[in-house]
């Protein structure tokens, strides 16, 4: 599905990220986390093909869509038109569906600035879901968003990528969010990866609250250089 | 009611400045007034205003046709910028109304030659302004047609459009004034209408009241001008996207 060997992107002599392989299987969720400049959002854009490799290769599938960590709603168009950004009319059923599965039907004919952060980026999800994506690729997009919210969209975006069997790929520098959405962890320094560990309490109910989440946090924070 | 606190202010510093010239050559507001109101039940006061408003509408028309390709090719493209603006650079600092007799026998003594002079008036900050509206479009957003495979013409649609409109109003609003002023000069050639002959026909005829009694209906021209451009701005752009 996703398949990356040596990769690394350097801007000028600034290493941005070097020798990074990953092999995510169809379906897979994975959450890459790292320190603030360890790299994860330029492989990110990388993967996207929004930045080019400077060694090593990426092989993703065409249909890949990424979702910022800012919303980048464009202010000048209403919801709806920005769901559908750059897809014929004929898409606007299908925009309302999902707006109507994000509980964000009425807001249609609103501007991004009439709206809360999380609704911004609900409908910034609901844009990068309509392109019906194999693999979905997420910048710490709830990163801004209070708790509450922040979790909850958590919940939609983990339910709707399982129930299609879309292949997810986050980056995060928060430790709970990564335990939360990856089934499979992977620590990131700009030197590559430094720690991979699986999360068996991925699929667990109430994951957020579970002993053995904790645990799986508390490695990954010795991992990132925290105390454990 | 801005508007008449405004006309407020303007005819009360006319009145301290009559009364204290005390001469024909500035005369009462009122005795002016007077004399629009009388003009303005002849047709004729109509058809000068109507072939003002039809010079500067279509400069404006004809200026936005160049400039707004002009500022999208600049704000777009690095190495035709390097280009284009210089030559705009070099010409807008030039006086182009000195380049009337020019127009005048390139494109005749008629309607042409005015409405060109106040387009290539109107053309160079239009164009300068559109471009750097092209070139302040976050790179965010470019990213973003990027990842999602916008193609060229619904970038255009999408980020680009959008992002000069605001540019050219505020453009228009700034060259309007400018544009007025260098009407009523091109109207003093070969002109048989037109706000700009009204003035300067009285001028010759010693009409002073009548004089002003035209500038006053360019100033009105003026003002109607700009608040139908915030009109027409308000209508294209919704107050809730800015």
């Amino acid at each position: 599905m996703l398949s990356i060997k040596d990769a690394g992107l350097r801007y000028g002599s600034k290493v941005a990220f070097s020798n990074f392989s990953l092999e995510v299987e169809e379906g897979g969720m994975v959450s890459i986390i790292g320190t603030s400049g360890s790299g994860k959002t330029s492989l990110l854009y990388a993967i996207a093909s929004l930045l080019p490799l400077s060694e090593g290769s990426i092989s993703a599938p065409e249909q890949c869509s990424i979702m910022f960590q800012q919303d980048r709603l464009l202010p000048w168009m209403r919801v709806i038109d920005n769901v559908i950004l750059g897809l014929p009319k004929q898409m606007r059923k299908e925009g309302e569906q999902l707006l109507s599965l994000m509980g964000l039907l009425e807001r249609r004919e609103s501007y991004p600035k009439q709206l809360s952060g999380g609704e911004r980026q609900r409908i910034a999800l609901a844009r990068s879901l309509i392109r019906n994506p194999r693999l979905l690729l997420l910048d710490e997009p709830f990163a801004s968003l209070d708790e509450q919210t922040r979790e909850r969209l958590q919940d939609e975006v983990k339910t709707y990528v399982r129930e299609r069997g879309i292949t997810l790929l986050m980056v995060t520098h928060s430790i709970k969010e990564a335990v939360f959405m990856g089934e499979r962890i992977v620590v990131m320094t700009p030197g590559g990866i430094s720690h991979e560990t699986a999360n068996p309490y991925h699929g667990v109910g109430d994951l957020r609250s579970s002993i053995e989440a904790f645990a799986l946090e508390r490695e990954l924070r010795s991992h990132l250089g925290g105390k454990a | 009611m801005k508007y008449l606190r405004g006309s407020l202010v303007v005819l009360v510093a006319w009145y301290l400045l009559a009364l204290a010239v005390h001469s024909p050559i500035i005369p009462y507001p009122h005795a002016v007034f007077v004399f629009l109101l009388r003009s303005m039940q002849k047709s004729k006061t109509y058809l000068h205003l109507a072939f003002s408003l039809y010079r500067i509408l279509m400069g404006m028309a004809l200026a936005l046709l160049f400039a707004i390709p002009t500022g999208m090719v600049a704000g777009r493209t690095k190495r035709l910028d390097q280009i284009i603006s210089p030559v705009l650079y070099l010409l807008y600092p030039l006086p182009k109304i000195a380049f009337l007799p020019v127009f005048m026998v390139l494109f005749g003594i008629g309607e042409l030659s005015k409405i060109i002079l106040i387009a290539v008036i109107i053309f160079f900050p239009a164009a300068v302004t559109i471009r750097d509206g092209v070139k302040e479009i976050p790179p965010d957003y470019l990213q973003l047609a990027q990842a999602y495979h916008l193609s060229p013409k619904q970038v255009t649609r999408a980020l680009i459009w959008p992002a000069i409109l605001p540019r050219i109003f505020s453009s228009l609003r700034i060259t309007l004034g400018i544009s007025l002023s260098v009407l009523f000069i091109s109207e003093n050639y070969a002109s048989t209408f037109g706000l700009g002959y009204y003035i300067m026909n009285n001028w010759i005829m010693a009409q002073y009241v009548g004089m002003y009694a035209g500038i006053v209906l360019l100033s009105l021209l003026g003002l109607a001008l700009y608040v139908a451009l915030d009109g027409l701005e308000r209508l294209v752009i919704p107050p809730q996207t800015r």
